[in-house]
């Protein structure tokens, strides 16, 4: 798949539009001046801005926090849209299988509202339409009483075949998380064959992707090992996404490692740990923090069976999203820019979300503050 | 039979005695078993005053963990992750017998999860979520475990209400009557005993006075 090969005009101009998008995101000030105002004042700040449209649709069903995170998700899924949209050719089945992980949480709550018996209107309020399938095929699919049906309306979807081979028997016992696994490792597996067609920026789009990939197979292994029981190694293979630069059997090894040198050392051979110590740099403005104490960190917390600590993984993700968009600028008519634009308007809703939620919750300043990625 | 319907008789004051030993070593066990109900009560309300405490830390930890989780998922993510559930928790109800009083003995059924058990894909979901669902678990166990030793305590307060009643009943009113009655058939008894001894002189002297007599 040519995609942008030669650099056509309308790759151009949608890769400039997308970089003149990046710039209409909320900086760095805006959040600190969010930070200081009252909820109602966040809902009055953000009305003025583009949010408003939303903000006053919504205003009659929702109030308060919900109805900024209510508003703020539709404003994400219009703005995912509308890039699928604007993208030219190639770049639009990249954008749209790039955003089919919304899809996948749609389907997902949908299938499971189903089956549970959940009212629509409560699952039609947790949906965000930001991928392929959009609103009026969401609206058709809570219509339905069956799974079957859902999934019968669903044959026109990409990850479809997925579905279709690994739903045996709506309603047993753990298949839904089988089944979002498998569709998650599916959405990587076709983000990667895509990614490999040898078109512009592709290749970055690739090692960024599979850097993803390991970060997320990484901190799934520190979950799954935290667990209170032990899993299998068909549980670790189920689990781990295949395609990123760190091989499953080193997932699998690590698993089983249970003394600081082995693991420091196995820890220390993968990609993860540079981009971790940068991270935990910046999080503790501490320049002498290295690679060895970031693997030393990690294994205190694989020991003590605890989980990762939040503040790092946004750190990691703050450390993720400049790694791209510095890939974007090296690639400015490539999938990067498209890519980078969709991550940032992401999170910009994420930070907008995490400080409403976090003044809802009473939490501290700084606190809210270490969650925001900018 | 009520006190009252008691004759002075031999027998009478035989079945006031009877009654009358009974009462005082049902006053003796209940007595010992009101202390030891007592006992019970300060260790459980110790115990339970502490896991309150626990309790309240709990909470506190599970509503920072899904502070952190709406802040991070999203109440949307949050919910999404909660209609995964597909095994709900509840507890089993049973009895333990302390100083005769059954109190409440529940054991969670289903609240402590695995990944899997959670019913929500790892993939689709961040730590945070696992952090969230491991603190309302904590919060789920040691409400039960509160519940179990709070109603146990209320169970204990009640019977030695009842005990303490029945120890009262017998100490201030059954004993006191029964004494009450045994002193009044003795008293009779040494009446009737003393009118049959002046009878018996009585009839000795005019005997005595019809043998002069002829």
């Amino acid at each position: 798949m040519p995609l942008c090969g030669l650099i056509s005009p309308s790759c151009i101009y949608a890769c400039t539009r997308f970089r003149v998008r990046r710039t209409t995101l909320l900086p760095r000030e805006e959040y600190l001046r969010i930070m200081r105002m009252s909820i109602p004042e966040v809902v009055a700040h953000l009305g003025r801005r583009e949010y408003g449209q939303e903000l006053t649709d919504l205003a009659h069903d929702f109030s308060g926090a919900q109805l900024i995170e209510e508003a703020v998700h539709r404003n994400l899924a219009q703005s995912f849209r509308h890039a699928i949209a604007i993208a030219p050719g190639d770049l639009q089945t990249l954008t749209g299988e790039y955003l089919n992980r919304w899809d996948i949480a749609n389907v997902m709550a949908v299938l499971r509202g189903t089956v549970h018996g959940i009212p629509r209107q409560q699952i039609r309020d947790l949906l965000i339409p930001a991928g392929e399938v959009d609103s009026a095929l969401l609206d058709r699919l809570l219509r339905f009483t069956s799974c079957e049906e859902v999934l019968e309306a669903l044959q026109g979807w990409r990850l479809y075949p997925v579905l279709a081979e690994y739903y045996r028997i709506c309603g047993e016992q753990g298949v839904f998380a089988r089944i979002e696994n498998e569709l998650y490792r599916q959405y990587y597996a076709g983000l990667l064959d895509l990614g490999s067609s040898g078109c512009s920026g592709c290749e970055e789009l690739i090692g960024y992707l599979r850097f993803e990939i390991d970060i997320t197979n990484m901190r799934n292994l520190l979950r799954l090992h935290c667990a209170k029981e032990a899993c299998d190694i068909a549980t670790i293979d189920r689990t781990m996404i295949p395609g990123g630069r760190i091989p499953i059997e080193l997932f699998r090894r690590l698993y089983g490692i249970d003394t600081e040198d082995d693991f420091v050392n196995a820890f220390l051979a993968t990609n993860i740990v540079p981009v971790l110590a940068q991270a935990i740099r910046e999080l503790r403005q501490d320049p002498n923090f290295s690679s060895f104490d970031a693997a030393e960190l990690v294994w205190r917390r694989w020991h003590q069976r605890r989980r990762p600590l939040h503040e790092v993984e946004v750190a990691v993700t703050r450390v993720r999203l400049h790694q791209l968009e510095a890939l974007s600028r090296r690639h400015p008519f490539s999938v990067l820019p498209v890519l980078a634009y969709l991550e940032r308007k992401r999170y910009e809703v994420a930070n907008l979300r995490a400080i409403v939620r976090g003044k809802t919750f009473d939490l501290p300043p700084e606190r809210i503050w270490q969650y925001i990625v900018l | 039979m009520l006190v009252d319907d008691i004759k002075p008789t031999r027998s009478g004051l035989l079945l006031v005695r009877r009654r009358m030993a009974l009462a005082e070593r049902i006053h003796k066990l209940l007595s010992m078993k009101l202390d030891g109900m007592m006992l019970e009560l300060v260790k459980l309300t110790d115990r339970t005053a502490q896991k309150r405490r626990e309790l309240e830390e709990k909470y506190n930890r599970a509503r920072e963990m899904v502070a952190v989780a709406a802040m991070m998922e999203g109440a949307t993510g949050v919910l999404l992750a909660a209609l995964s559930v597909e095994m709900y928790p509840t507890y089993t109800a049973g009895h333990k017998n302390v100083f005769g009083v059954q109190l409440p003995d529940l054991e969670p059924v289903m609240v402590k999860k695995t990944l899997d058990q959670r019913g929500y894909g790892i993939l689709g979901t961040s730590s945070v979520i696992d952090d969230a669902a491991d603190a309302y678990e904590d919060l789920l166990e040691e409400i039960i475990a509160s519940a179990e030793l709070e109603g146990g305590v209320k169970r204990l307060l009640d019977d030695i209400e009842r005990t303490r009643r029945r120890v009262n009943a017998l100490e201030l009113r059954i004993i006191p009557e029964l004494k009450e009655a045994r002193r009044f058939i003795e008293d009779q008894r040494d009446e009737m005993e003393r009118q049959e001894w002046t009878r018996l002189r009585r009839i000795k002297k005019i005997k005595a006075k019809r043998r002069t007599g002829l």
